[in-house]
């Protein structure tokens, strides 16, 4: 996990590492680990942090194993190119023909998408697949 | 011929039919045949309902307004998998009650859990992937249609 590297602990982070940690929080959140209060509290403990050291604090306790069975970064590349268009979950739903429940879901890892609506995401984002749904952090990061 | 149904009204309509057939089977057979009435007019009631809740914004009301995407599908079909292993598990478990009470009232059961094996059966041959074809040789095979996206 990025966020829980202490040998940068001091080191500022990025808006995609808060996005990450957001991301770990949300797998607790679904999975029961977390109550709506706590989640809550530590979204924005994550949300304000500066340091990676104030970032861990945020997800400590959770496990890292949590987002190891979805694919890491795809969930946030998918929110993030949205955001970035500034559209809502709504008009992404209605662009590529599928409901907002779907988008949400697929935004907070807990539903995976078929080959055909990965390819629909992709092209509609103008990536490729392997950009929006190659499993290796680093190239989303660097994204 | 559902397809002159408009979607949001096809499950809608399918329920309230079902629900009438009750009551006609009701009418028929009861002496308290008033009671059919009662049925019917739940049944309106039912249909009316179910093409209001079709409206919403929910997986549920797309299911049942026909118009469900890859992962609603997916939801329907293990909602209807969950629907079908409790109903056989219930089968089994009122053959096993009637052999022991009243066998002569089994039959419905034992009719019921042939009838599902039967379908599960199908639902293999349909579903699955086919004969293989002979070894390394590149071949087409048999193409699969998921429950899903029918």
């Amino acid at each position: 996990m990025v966020v829980l590297d202490e040998g940068r602990g001091g080191l500022r982070t990025s808006d995609a590492d808060r996005e990450q940690a957001i991301d770990v929080l949300k797998a607790a959140f679904v999975r029961d680990r977390l109550a709506r209060a706590e989640f809550e509290a530590r979204v924005g403990q994550a949300l304000a942090s500066r340091t990676y050291a104030e970032l861990a604090a945020a997800t400590d306790g959770i496990p890292g194993r949590l987002t190891a069975d979805q694919p890491p970064g795809m969930p946030a590349r998918v929110r993030k190119q949205r955001t970035q268009r500034e559209m809502s979950q709504g008009e992404l739903a209605q662009a590529l023909g599928v409901s907002r429940q779907t988008v949400i879901s697929i935004e907070s890892g807990r539903y995976l998408p078929s080959l055909p609506l990965a390819f629909a995401i992709a092209r509609f984002f103008g990536l490729t697949v392997d950009n929006m749904f190659d499993p290796d952090e680093e190239k989303a990061g660097a994204r | 011929m559902m397809t002159f149904i408009r979607p949001r009204l096809r499950k809608p309509l399918l329920g309230g039919i079902a629900f009438l057939g009750i009551a006609a089977a009701w009418a028929i057979g009861s002496p308290a045949w008033g009671l059919a009435i009662v049925i019917a007019v739940v049944a309106v009631g039912q249909t009316v309902a179910w093409y209001t809740w079709a409206g919403a914004d929910t997986d549920e009301s797309a299911l049942l307004a026909s118009r469900a995407d890859e992962r609603q599908k997916q939801v329907g079909l293990r909602a209807r998998a969950l629907a079908g292993t409790v109903a056989l598990a219930a089968a089994y478990t009122g053959l096993v009650i009637t052999l022991a009470v009243k066998m002569a009232d089994a039959w419905p059961f034992a009719a019921l859990l042939a009838v599902a094996g039967f379908a599960y059966l199908l639902g293999l041959s349909s579903y699955g992937s086919g004969e293989p074809g002979p070894e390394g040789e590149v071949t087409a095979g048999h193409q699969t249609r998921s429950p899903a996206s029918s």
